[in-house]
């Protein structure tokens, strides 16, 4: 029998020339269609709060830490220097809660003693940090974040840069 | 209508489930479209009460239950931020029956859940993922489409308990996407991907939504239709390949509706083929009534017990959902403890450079599970006289082996569950937790 698909050479016939271009353009017409239902789930604009925000004037802090919730932030006065602390757990991202201690107590962090009054604790997994940030205990893999603290030029209040991390040692002296 | 016409109708309508002649049992299975998935005739063993004990049949029972609740539950849940934790709150207190529908949509998914997981397990004690005698089987394909049926019932339940949008269903989501973020390379677009975003908001919500409601269940519809198909392509449960080992092969002439290797009929001066009748009266009985009956006792006892354990279960709702404050200890549910404690207890640290338990024990540790439990059939050697036999001799080890990680998941659900409190430190069962303060 005649073979229909391709001559006995081996050479494309026209019929399975058209054969194969047809498979091709549904192949790429389907895989084009599923490219734009599956890229319309990748937003291009987000309606989020903004990662720099105002947190109100200096003098609304008092000494020590003051927690702002809905930021998941903690903001550290002593005296006349600040500085922002995340309070979200380097693990899995849940909520750190501020543990106040009975006494300050000291810590060795690395080479150097610090003094800490208040420890932070997360309810999920059981990680623990110093009063300084430094994850000591439980599955926490990094100490918690420092964010970027400056002044507002035009009303004088603290701004938060959650886009710029920091050292810890950094202070916003006002 | 008269009476006899009356008689007659109702004859044509239920004779499929009551058969009078074998005949008819036969026919009932080509005429009926709800019949139409089992065989004519059905082995013995397949049926018996303690061999499969009936697991896969429960699970799906509990699938149908499950999706019908769902619809109901559909009409009534507003999948938005400002509105899906009050209307959940209406389905408890406002709507008539409202709790009784979500309870026994709840509490059919933890017993999905728990019977799939038993079904695997039977599955694996009974060597049923190997291939027995007959030809074109492939079971082991039928075993990694039950792992994948196993992963989509998890992720149906993950999905489903965070539409009420209380606080479990945040901190779950706030967990399970930081799991996904922990993943080499891919894992920050996987989470934003899965949030719609890069915070836990509306976006997030639907998408949830819309994979609870719509894919993972199209998926398992399309799974478990593929699952029954190859039970039967691959000659029903492997209680039967048991069977037809065990039968003496005796000569008979070729049927023929049948085909034969040539090895079968070479042999003799007559035409004779060696084989093992299993579907022999002595061991068959019709599947309609005899198979329909049984499930229907499945399906009424699933029914009710899944009903009973909704009275006696009621399904909590957290307070609703607030993202700067995180309950102590955060829970997740019973059938994720083990994988909470191994996130947990992972993390560590080589020469300064510390790898995230949530790459471990979310990520590694489960991939390499459903890894080993999908390669393990093509590197069990075991003869086919272990097939379709519960604890066979030859798969000892194996079976010793499958049950210690089914016993250490067992160990971490429990610790989990019953010895976890504040900040996940750990309790005795009987020992009351410290008070803390909710807020500061």
């Amino acid at each position: 029998m005649k073979n229909v698909k391709s001559s006995p050479e081996g050479l494309t016939t026209r019929r399975s020339f058209l054969g194969k271009i047809g498979l091709t353009a549904t192949l790429l017409g389907v895989a084009g269609q599923a490219f734009a239902f599956f890229r319309s789930l990748v937003p291009n604009v987000l309606y989020e709060p903004p990662q720099r925000f105002k947190v109100g004037t200096a003098e609304q802090f008092g000494e020590g830490a003051k927690f702002l919730e809905d930021k998941k932030l903690f903001i550290f006065r002593n005296k006349n220097t600040f500085y922002a602390m995340s309070a979200i757990c380097t693990h899995l991202g849940c909520t750190v809660k501020m543990e106040r201690l009975n006494q300050s107590k000291k810590v060795k962090v690395g080479s150097r003693e610090i003094e800490e009054v208040a420890e932070f604790h997360c309810p999920c997994h059981g990680s623990r940090y110093y009063g300084d940030g430094t994850n000591y205990s439980g599955p926490a893999p990094k100490p918690l974040f420092f964010y970027k603290l400056e002044v507002a030029p035009e009303d004088g209040q603290l701004i938060v840069d959650l886009s710029k991390k920091v050292e810890k040692d950094f202070r916003l002296t006002v | 209508m008269t009476m006899s016409n009356a008689k007659s109708l109702l004859k044509k309508l239920k004779w499929t489930w009551q058969p009078e002649s074998s005949r008819e049992a036969g026919d009932s299975v080509v005429r009926n479209f709800l019949l139409h998935w089992f065989p004519a005739k059905i082995t013995r063993p397949s049926m018996s009460w303690g061999y499969s004990f009936w697991l896969g049949t429960i699970t799906a029972v509990l699938f149908l239950i499950l999706t019908i609740t769902g619809v109901f539950l559909m009409f009534l849940y507003v999948p938005s931020v400002e509105r899906a934790y009050l209307s959940v709150k209406d389905l408890e207190f406002v709507i008539s029956f409202g709790s009784f529908i979500r309870g026994l949509h709840r509490i059919s998914a933890h017993l999905m859940v728990a019977f799939v997981f038993l079904h695997l397990v039977r599955v694996f004690l009974t060597g049923a993922y190997k291939n027995g005698t007959a030809a074109n089987q492939n079971r082991p394909l039928n075993w990694i489409v039950g792992v994948i049926l196993l992963l989509l019932t998890l992720l149906l339940s993950f999905t489903g308990y965070l539409l009420p949008w209380d606080q479990l269903a945040f901190w779950a989501i706030t967990v399970g996407t930081n799991i996904a973020s922990a993943a080499p390379v891919v894992g920050d677009w996987i989470r934003f991907i899965l949030l719609g975003g890069s915070t836990i908001e509306q976006g997030a919500l639907i998408r949830f939504y819309v994979l609870h409601c719509f894919f993972l269940p199209l998926f398992v519809i399309v799974l478990f239709s593929y699952h029954m198909w190859r039970v039967r392509k691959d000659g029903g449960l492997a209680c039967v390949d048991r069977l037809s080992l065990s039968e003496k092969k005796e000569a008979v002439a070729p049927n023929k509706k049948k085909t034969y290797s040539l090895l079968g009929i070479t042999s003799g001066s007559t035409v004779h083929v060696q084989t093992a009748l299993v579907d022999h009266e002595r061991h068959t009985v019709d599947s309609s009534p005899n198979l329909t009956r049984r499930l229907m006792v499945v399906i009424l006892a699933t029914m009710v017990v899944a009903s009973i354990l909704t009275f006696i279960f009621q399904a909590p709702l957290e307070e609703a959902a607030n993202p700067s404050i995180t309950p102590n200890p955060a829970k997740a549910p019973w059938y994720f403890l083990w994988l909470q404690e191994l996130v947990t207890d992972t993390t560590f640290t080589v020469g300064g450079f510390t790898v995230n338990g949530a790459l471990i024990g979310g990520i590694i540790l489960p991939a390499v599970l459903i890894l080993a439990a999908i390669l393990w059939p093509y590197f069990d050697r075991s003869s086919v006289d272990s097939v379709g036999i519960w604890f066979a001799k030859q798969r000892r080890k194996q079976n010793i082996i499958f049950l210690i990680i089914v016993l250490a998941i067992a160990a971490l659900t429990f610790i989990g569950t019953f010895m976890r409190g504040p900040y996940w430190g750990l309790y005795w069962p009987w020992e009351t937790w410290q008070e803390t303060p909710t807020k500061f």
